[in-house]
């Protein structure tokens, strides 16, 4: 709208000169040279740069590199410090503190057949890392799935080679270490040599399946327990008895010393008794015998009230005396 | 200075449209290509690399020479005693002749649809001509498990175990690896037809199919409470024992010491008729006096009393000497 700006008027608003366009285009250019001519890599990962398709050989570390551009030079990078893990018969829902587990299950991968053709529920995870990221880019399409495949495939073969029981049990190491072993020996340069190797392999949970099945396994478990109960009833009625069995022995055979010590006490008291007596007797026979004689019969007869005497004279008393019995109660007192 | 600037822009015109034609083409790692004039193969290229091409007129078609995972639906298939299992099985391949590959099947995902077909009668020929137990198992490892037994095992889990401690299992011919083997070497005559190589044909799972698994599972449920009811068994026994013990050693102790207090009662009674002897015998005639007169005031009081004068006592009453 200006008045004095002449050459504004002369140009159509938004046309550029020859010159700006050729600048305008150089400056776009120059832009995108630069910014195609460097590439990062991540701390976790490293760069494979191919340069017209070909890898150049060595993968490139952490950090801001330049390259060619316009797609001469091509960069992919690989996560390799990172530790991939993979989960089968069970997802984690939210890893933390307090994992949080799936509720859905997976039979397609956890269902197998046990070497006693029995069927067992396998749950388990494997941790890889891509150690060589050459390979893993351009030996395999899908690594993960042939990972998958390969993983399931090992454990089913090596759950199938064991009794269910070994498989719940003692074997369940050795399956672990079986599994990585077989594993890295797939993975590596006599397998499929896709440059990864398995770090871990973790057996979550190894169980009968679910319902009747597991119970009836269950209720072995506490066949277990109530045999060790019974045992333990069995001892503890042991228990009650036996100590207080031995403490009835020792009753008796104080019980017995008792009496032995009674008995003799008395035999020698006795016996005491009758020597002093016999002493005295020894010193004096005739009188201490009849003193002894007397005094016994005083004894005897001082408290008998209505003792009947009989004359040895009279004749007839003894039958009177037995008729009136019953009369005579009295006379014993 | 303008005339330049329009030969530049020109030139640079003109070389992006011959580059956009395309006289390049670059085959990366990991693929190869076949070069095409008008659909007649012309010849191909397994390295990676940039390459020259008639701009137009060839065509490039890519394909991996990676390692491609072939992915079968699980099978139902007989064993050879006819017992139906699932057979889930997964392949390995790669495209290892590009023009054969290109000409037979065109795409990965023709070539995938032929492998079913292939890989899937491969699987079901070498599962109905063996037992199960082939396909199972790989090894007789299970009979070369060493298990602990009952004796030194106190809780419940490490007694698991325990009842296949005696079995030992039928040894196998040929196993689940000689099977998959057994498969790839069927399914290897797809190789020449499609210009590919089959790395291996695994089994990926095994599984009964639903009859089986419910008649498996009562097997396993009653084989459990079999071993459950021996456990309970064994625990009434092992508790009869204790009752057993508990009462033969009760009778032994009562009865021991029901002896030794006859015993030392009966030495009480010898050791006092002993002292009793050893006095009385200096004079057996006072003994008897003595013990006539102890045992008349002891029992006397208790008779009903009818005196004679016959006796001594009375010899005063009469008469005085």
């Amino acid at each position: 709208m200006s008045e004095n700006d002449s050459s504004a008027e002369r140009r159509a608003p938004g046309s550029f000169s020859p010159r700006a366009v050729g600048l305008m285009l150089g400056a776009v250019l120059l832009v995108i040279v630069v910014l195609s001519s460097f590439y990062v890599v991540d701390a976790r990962e490293k760069g494979i740069l191919l340069r017209f398709g070909r890898y150049v050989g060595r993968a490139s570390d952490p950090g801001l590199h330049l390259k060619l551009p316009f797609g001469i030079d091509r960069v992919y990078n690989v996560e390799t410090e990172v530790l991939h893990k993979l989960e089968f018969g069970f997802r984690t829902e939210e890893a933390g503190v307090r994992t949080v587990f799936s509720t859905q299950e997976f039979p397609e991968e956890s269902v197998m057949l046990t070497g006693d053709l029995n069927i067992v529920d396998v749950k388990w995870s494997i941790q890889y890392r891509i150690i060589e990221p050459e390979k893993w880019l351009f030996n395999i399409v899908d690594g993960e799935t042939t990972i998958k495949d390969i993983s399931r495939s090992v454990f089913n073969r090596l759950v199938g080679d064991r009794a269910i029981l070994d498989v719940m049990g003692d074997e369940r190491p050795v399956i672990q270490l079986r599994a990585q072993e077989e594993m890295n020996a797939l993975f590596g340069i006599e397998g499929y040599d896709i440059g990864v190797r398995v770090d871990a392999v973790q057996l979550q949970s190894v169980v009968p399946p679910r319902g009747a099945v597991q119970n009836a396994f269950e209720d072995v478990n506490k066949a277990i327990q109530d045999r060790n109960r019974l045992i333990n009833e069995g001892k503890e009625a042991y228990n009650q008895t036996i100590p207080r069995a031995h403490g009835e022995a020792d009753r008796l055979i104080a019980e017995a010393e008792g009496y032995q010590a009674e008995r003799l006490n008395r035999a020698e008291g006795d016996v005491a008794r009758y020597v002093h007596l016999y002493e005295e007797y020894r010193k004096s026979p005739e009188v201490t015998r009849t003193r002894l004689y007397y005094e016994m019969f005083e004894e005897v007869f001082k408290d008998a009230e209505g003792t009947d005497l009989i004359d040895k004279n009279l004749t007839n008393f003894i039958p009177l005396k037995q008729l009136g019995q019953e009369l005579s109660l009295g006379g014993n007192q | 200075m303008k005339r330049f600037i329009t030969i530049v822009v020109v030139a640079g015109a003109a070389l992006l449209i011959f580059l956009m034609l395309g006289p390049f083409y670059v085959v990366q790692e990991g693929q190869q290509a076949i070069i095409l004039q008008f659909g007649r193969i012309v010849r191909s290229k397994t390295d990676a690399g940039l390459a020259l091409k008639a701009p137009l007129i060839d065509q490039v078609v890519r394909y991996p020479k990676k390692i491609i995972s072939w992915d079968g639906d699980p099978t139902l298939v007989p064993t050879q005693e006819r017992q139906f299992i699932y057979v889930d099985t997964t392949a390995r391949w790669r495209i290892v002749d590009p023009v054969l590959f290109y000409e037979s099947v065109q795409d990965e995902q023709g070539a995938q649809t032929r492998l079913d077909a292939v890989i899937d009668s491969a699987v079901k020929e070498v599962i109905s001509n063996n037992r199960l137990q082939e396909a199972v198992r790989n090894s007789d490892v299970i009979n070369q498990i060493v298990r602990r037994s009952t004796d030194d095992a106190q809780d419940a889990s490490s007694i698991l175990g325990d009842t296949y401690t005696e079995v030992t299992f039928a040894s196998i011919d040929k196993g689940r690896d000689e099977l998959s083997n057994d498969m790839l070497g069927r399914a290897k005559e797809a190789e020449a037809l499609y210009g590919i190589e089959l790395l291996d044909v695994i089994i990926r799972q095994i599984r009964y199919s639903d009859d089986l698994t419910e008649s498996v599972y009562s097997r396993m449920i009653t084989e459990r409470q079999q071993v459950a009811q021996a456990w309970r068994s064994d625990g009434e026994g092992l508790k009869a024992e204790w009752l057993g013990k508990r009462e033969k050693e009760r009778l032994e102790i009562i009865s021991e010491a029901e002896r030794t207090a006859k015993v030392i009662r009966g030495q009480a009674d010898a050791d006092a008729a002993a002292i009793y002897a050893n006095a009385y015998n200096t004079d057996p005639e006072f003994y008897a006096f003595f013990k006539a007169i102890e045992a008349y005031r002891a029992l006397l009081p208790n008779f009903q009393k009818t005196l004679s004068t016959d006796a001594e006592f009375f010899d005063y009453l009469y008469e005085q000497r």
